[in-house]
């Protein structure tokens, strides 16, 4: 049919089908700026204009439009310039992935139209349109608040941190005057502590605006679905139907004879090659237990077939011709019910090696301790022991995974993909299409949020099938439902804790056990499981220590990385513990923590010994140690921001006015880790222009963090010119040095450093040419900065004539420089994280108020980015402790695969929140950086479940705190 | 997206009444519902063309066409602080500017706020079908269903004041159950969502009459309980 309307104010007249929507004729007409989320509605990455107001794309057909103005935010891109809403977006930090950025831009546009000075309560209900699992909004709501000034002629301050003096000196703790008020200011302000220890520099540590907000706010294409291949086909995959079954026939004559179809692929056709898909450095962890296509299916979800068709509703037809025969087998889904005798056996195959213990589906048997914890705990003054669950939720990228795969002109295997790891993935792929390493290309465009679901190789081996048996294009894209119930999730466990601690209060021994469950298959079940152990028992000093792990096989949805990575798990079931241990004794929870706590200089004594590349001595000659902490600090600074003296006050606890409410607060002690030491490796590459300009090639896989904005500061700090001279590409495995990618903390620190390194070559060179340019004898006295390099006298050169001089006039020569880094340390972010809420007694409703999070992440290269990491992750691990969980009914099922019934917070309802950044100087950093990314993901649900039993008394072991489950706690 | 194997937008009520005489159409109303995936192919009938988006106040009652959006509820200040805050409610800006209030009306979810706050302005319902059009209270167009007739218009009462009282995971979860209060004079009515197969007005002596079904967000019992303690709060704050 013919459609009608008017697009960014030209008339248009589509021919589409009755049946699509609005966004799916906008992208096929080249709006690319609007983006998939679901095809629900609710993720408004599809947002756009009609008639001026917001509507979603997603629910509405592209013929409901005839005769109505559709806008995208293509047509505010009319020259190079932003428009004032983009700027202010670009300007507060408010884009992290940017992928749904065009349709805060439309919905901000369109509400300051019809009020052009919005309340923050209307810009949070704009924005409950579009869902966004980066931000926590914070800075969105900032960036139109602005945006609207600046258009109504108001002059805002320049966005930047709010600067807030030390409250300690770094090693004691402070006293704080419950009359002495935190900072003012607004809540998407970091407030930056800083440190004597740090230097003053000119790009590190700046709020620079990202390298890639243009692209991001004008919607430009740059994410992997944002080409068009001519000729591209559509991949589709039949999942199972079944938790556990064997597929005895299958039988695709009615689908291979469907036209259009090109391709129909499952266990009968395909080679059966065994695999881990998770994105892991070589070897990959063992066992190898999938394979592209199987003749058992092990979770609803599972793979069964895939297709190749010219359209996706062909594909989507094909699917149902499919007929497939199944032997239904018992399924098991609890960690603890697994291991029963009788229970099924998960993976019976033959062919995967390395299961610890297949007829128990025991896959991973983790051991690893110091000291000798029973006597230990024989002769404790007290032993306490304690069992908590945690759930099953999911990373929620609102851009899931995707992936297009192509024969380049040399006939290789192209793929560009949605992934956090491109390197991992072309080794790991390579088997499985039977092609060698060099025969394939990977390639990572802008990525719109991955979380660890995108650590994986997980949908890339079936367009790399489809795209060879075929020799067209094939794009695959996973719906959300897929995204849910297909892709990965974190992984659910059964962890016991039993502590010994003398009378005074230290902590003389600490005994953990987990059961992880891994679900259908292992990927990371092994090294997340280990986090948790790490992360459970590195946080305090106890002279024995104890971690025994099972991981075990289930038949639910595959669990595998989610940013924090076992840790989450693994602190909330500490964080619980020593608050109780701490009431029980009659301790100030916090004292009795700092007792226990590590301290600069002790040893993190039982980190080798877990991890990706643990070591299996049992006593190594030296420990890594703790070189850096701001935990002082950033307990102080959090205290005062949550106004931690209200705890014990009735009268705050028990508002007077509202009778079923009790308020509480709660706090965790969070560490984290920077990076897999001796493992992960980044490389950077980067050469100068003839401009005097650089382009940095980085291995390195930007998902949204703003990593190649804050390893472009690096170089252009060492390099001595302004951030735009820097152009940063990540990353493709034809192109750019090799790194591990997007995980464990670690790009700042060891990306950072290669580039920190590569660029130190790089001034080396110059200064030697500059040298003989200015006629001085010591190139090591040239210093560089304001885009010249300077000669001791004051004499200078420009870089741009040095980079003229060298590739056109004298001894000419590509001035380049490339290095790789891995490090041997790991030094750990603290922080300090705390929690306000109030409990409705009578409902178990839960209502979180408040956050604050003080980090020592080190030097913050870029505040405004760290702080976003710092809020965004905030938000997701709330959303861990108080509402999200995937819910599989008897069957297996997954009984909410949307959002919705799976709630992730929304603009409405999110907390306020607060960032403090605490400055120390970590000297195995570059320029004195920690991590930031994922220790946000570790203190909200257990400060949480504190506060909720300073408000009412009961202490609640199972996240998440649904109302129905804290009204059975608060009734016993 | 649903198999809508066409797409008709009729310009008349009559035209409009003519398509819908096959079974195999159905009513387009913002889309946010059937425009989802899954079901069987369908023609739509896109009914905006009809002239069915004014809002008219008539003395103690406010009128609707049935293709008023949520959004324009909202943002009209004729109506009702506890219509337009329970439209709000009901959907997130963009669902909302889409979604229509007979489009919510023939959905009939009973975990749906508007309808609760609907139920108890006294709501009643134009359905419209080729023998001409009637009023219906809107319990029973909830309870029974539209027969296959238009749902045309929406009128409800603007006198009084109102309250929600909700009990969900987080403050802008669909409540698991919501108690929507309304006093005019000394009339005070309550409609509870979550407790029964559509939003039902209730009597808060009677509660223990429920019987809720039960999902993973509120077992039975637990829905029950929140009926009782919701119920209790709305009639205390409802003045």
């Amino acid at each position: 049919m013919e459609v009608a309307f008017k697009l960014n104010d030209e008339d248009r007249v589509v021919e589409c089908a009755p049946h699509e929507s609005l966004r799916t004729v906008l992208r096929r007409e080249g709006m690319m700026s609007v983006r998939y989320g679901s095809d629900t509605g609710e993720t408004g990455a599809a947002a756009v204009l009609v008639d001026r107001r917001l509507v979603s794309a997603d629910v509405i057909l592209a013929a409901q439009v005839g005769g109505h103005a559709v806008m995208t935010v293509e047509a505010l891109n009319t020259g190079p310039d932003l428009h004032l809403i983009q700027s202010a977006f670009a300007a507060t930090g408010a884009m992290q992935s940017g992928y749904s950025t065009p349709a805060m831009i439309l919905g901000a546009l369109a509400l300051i139209e019809r009020n052009p000075d919005p309340g923050e309560a209307e810009i949070r209900d704009m924005l409950t349109g579009i869902l966004d699992r980066e931000t926590a909004y914070v800075k969105p709501v900032e960036a139109i608040r602005r945006a609207a000034a600046v258009m109504r002629g108001e002059h805002p301050e320049p966005f930047g941190p709010l600067i807030v003096p030390p409250l300690t000196d770094g090693t004691h703790p402070a006293v704080l005057d419950p009359d002495d008020p935190p900072p003012a200011g607004p809540p998407s302000v970091p407030r930056l502590v800083p440190s004597k220890d740090v230097p003053d520099m000119a790009v590190v540590g700046k709020p620079e605006v990202k390298v890639d907000a243009v692209k991001l706010a004008k919607g430009n294409p740059a994410f992997t679905d944002d080409i068009e291949m001519r000729g591209m086909l559509h991949a589709k995959v039949l999942y199972s139907p079944h938790a556990h079954a064997r597929i005895v026939g299958i039988d695709d004559s009615d689908a291979v004879a469907l036209e259009g179809v090109h391709a129909v692929l499952h266990y009968k056709n395909t080679a059966r090659i065994k695999y881990a898909s998770g994105g892991q450095s070589y070897p990959n962890p063992h066992p190898h237990d999938q394979v592209s296509f199987d003749d058992k299916v092990r979770y609803v979800g599972d793979r069964v077939a895939a297709v190749a068709a010219e359209t996706v509703e062909i594909a989507e037809e094909a699917l149902s011709r499919i007929r497939v025969t199944y032997e239904v087998l018992p399924a098991v889904y609890d960690e603890r019910e697994t291991l029963l005798p009788g229970a099924p056996v998960v993976h019976d195959e033959p062919d995967t090696s390395h299961i610890h213990d297949r007829e128990r589906n025991i896959v991973h048997h983790i051991a690893a301790r110091r000291g000798d914890v029973e006597a230990a705990l024989a002769g404790a003054d007290h032993v306490y022991e304690q069992t908590f669950r945690v759930h099953q939720v999911q990373q929620c990228p609102i851009e899931p995974h995707i992936s297009i795969a192509w024969l380049d002109s040399d006939e290789r295997l192209v793929v560009r993909t949605a992934t956090q790891v491109p390197f991992h993935t072309r080794r790991m792929l390579a088997p499985l299409v039977e092609r060698e390493i060099k025969d394939i290309r990977v390639m990572k465009p802008r990525i719109g949020g991955g979380f660890g679901a995108k650590q994986e190789m997980l949908i890339e081996d079936i367009v790399g099938h489809l795209a060879i048996a075929t020799r067209r294009p094939v794009r695959y894209e996973l719906t959300r439902e897929e995204e849910f119930v297909s892709s990965r999730t974190r992984h659910p466990q059964t962890i016991t804790y039993r502590t010994g601690v003398s009378a005074d209060g230290t902590l003389v021994a600490q005994d953990m056990r987990v059961i992880g469950n891994t679900g259908a298959y292992g990927t990371h079940g092994y090294t997340v499981q280990t986090i948790t152990g790490l992360r459970g028992l590195t946080s305090y000093n106890a002279p024995h220590k104890r971690f025994t792990c099972d991981v075990v096989y289930t038949n639910i949805p595959v669990p595998g990385a989610y940013r924090g990575y076992g840790a989450p798990q693994g602190e909330y079931a500490l964080e619980a513990h020593m608050e109780d241990i701490a009431l029980d004794l009659g301790m100030d929870p916090i004292e009795f923590r700092r007792k226990n706590w590590v301290k600069v200089g002790d040893e993190m004594d039982i980190a080798p010994h877990l991890g990706e590349r643990a070591v299996a001595e049992e006593e190594l000659e030296e420990y890594p140690k703790v070189m850096s902490n701001g935990i002082e600090e950033c307990v102080a600074q959090g205290a005062r921001a949550i106004g931690w003296h209200r705890r014990n006050d009735p009268a705050w606890r028990e508002p007077a006015d509202r009778p079923h409410i009790r308020r509480g607060l709660g706090f965790a002690f969070c560490m984290h880790g920077t990076a897999i030491p001796f493992l992960d490796m980044g490389g950077c590459s980067i050469k100068i222009n003839d401009d005097g300009t650089f382009n940095v090639l980085i291995g390195a896989t930007d998902l949204g963090t703003g990593a190649d904005t804050v390893l472009g500061q690096i170089a252009a700090e060492v390099l001595g010119v302004p951030l735009e001279d820097i152009r940063i590409y990540s990353s493709d495995t034809d192109v750019t040095p090799f790194d591990t990618g997007a995980y464990a903390s670690s790009t700042t620190f060891i990306s950072g450093t290669a580039v920190k390194l590569a660029a130190d070559e790089v001034a080396d060179r110059i200064k030697d040419r500059a040298a003989k340019m200015l006629d001085v004898d010591d190139p090591t006295s040239i210093d560089l900065g304001k885009r010249m390099a300077w000669a001791k006298d004051g004499s200078s050169v420009s870089l741009q004539d040095v980079a003229l001089h060298s590739l056109h006039l004298e001894d000419q020569e590509q001035i380049m420089g490339t290095a790789s880094y891995v490090s041997p340390e790991s030094p750990p972010p603290f922080a300090a994280q705390f929690v306000e809420l109030e409990v409705d007694v009578e409902t178990g409703q839960v209502t979180v108020t408040k956050l604050v999070m003080a980090v020592d992440c080190g030097v913050a290269i870029n505040p405004i980015t760290a702080s976003g990491q710092v809020e965004g992750g905030m938000l997701q691990a709330l959303g861990y402790g108080h509402c999200e969980e995937m819910v599989l009914d008897d069957e297996g099922r997954t009984v909410n695969p949307r959002f919705g019934p799976y709630w992730i917070y929304r603009s409405d309802d999110t907390p306020e929140t607060e960032v403090y950044l605490v400055q120390t100087m970590e000297d195995s950093g570059p320029f004195g950086a920690k991590a930031v990314a994922e220790i946000p993901k570790d203190g909200v649900a257990p400060a949480m479940r504190n506060a909720i039993l300073n408000a009412t008394g009961v202490a609640i072991n199972d996240i998440p705190f649904t109302p129905e489950r804290v009204w059975h706690a608060l009734n016993g | 997206m649903p198999k809508a194997v066409a797409y008709h937008r009729p310009a008349t009520l009559e035209e409009a009444l003519t398509l819908l005489a096959d079974p195999g159409r159905v009513i387009l109303g913002g889309g946010t519902v059937v425009n989802t995936p899954g079901g069987d192919l369908v023609e739509v009938v896109d009914l905006q063309a009809l002239g069915l988006t004014r809002i008219t106040m008539d003395g103690e009652r406010a009128r609707c066409g049935a293709m008023t959006t949520l959004g324009h509820l909202v943002d009209h200040d004729g109506v009702p602080s506890l219509i337009r805050d329970a439209a709000r409610r009901q959907s997130p800006s963009a669902l909302r500017n889409q979604a229509t209030i007979g489009g919510v009306i023939a959905g009939a979810d009973p975990e749906s706020v508007l309808l609760g706050a609907l139920a108890v302005s006294a709501a009643t319902v134009e359905l419209t079908g080729p023998a001409g059009s009637e009023w219906i209270g809107l319990g029973d167009v909830l309870a029974q269903g539209t027969g296959g007739r238009i749902i045309t218009a929406v009128e409800f009462a603007t006198t009084g004041g109102g309250v929600i009282v909700a009990t969900g995971r987080t403050p802008a979860d669909t409540p698991i159950v919501a108690a929507v209060a309304r006093r005019d004079g000394d009339a005070v009515t309550i409609a509870l969502t979550g407790v029964a197969g559509t939003v039902v007005l209730v009597d808060p002596a009677r509660l223990d009459e429920l019987d809720p079904p039960g999902d993973f967000r509120g077992s039975a019992a637990y829905r029950t309980h929140l009926a009782t303690v919701l119920t209790g709060r709305a009639l205390a704050e409802v003045t």
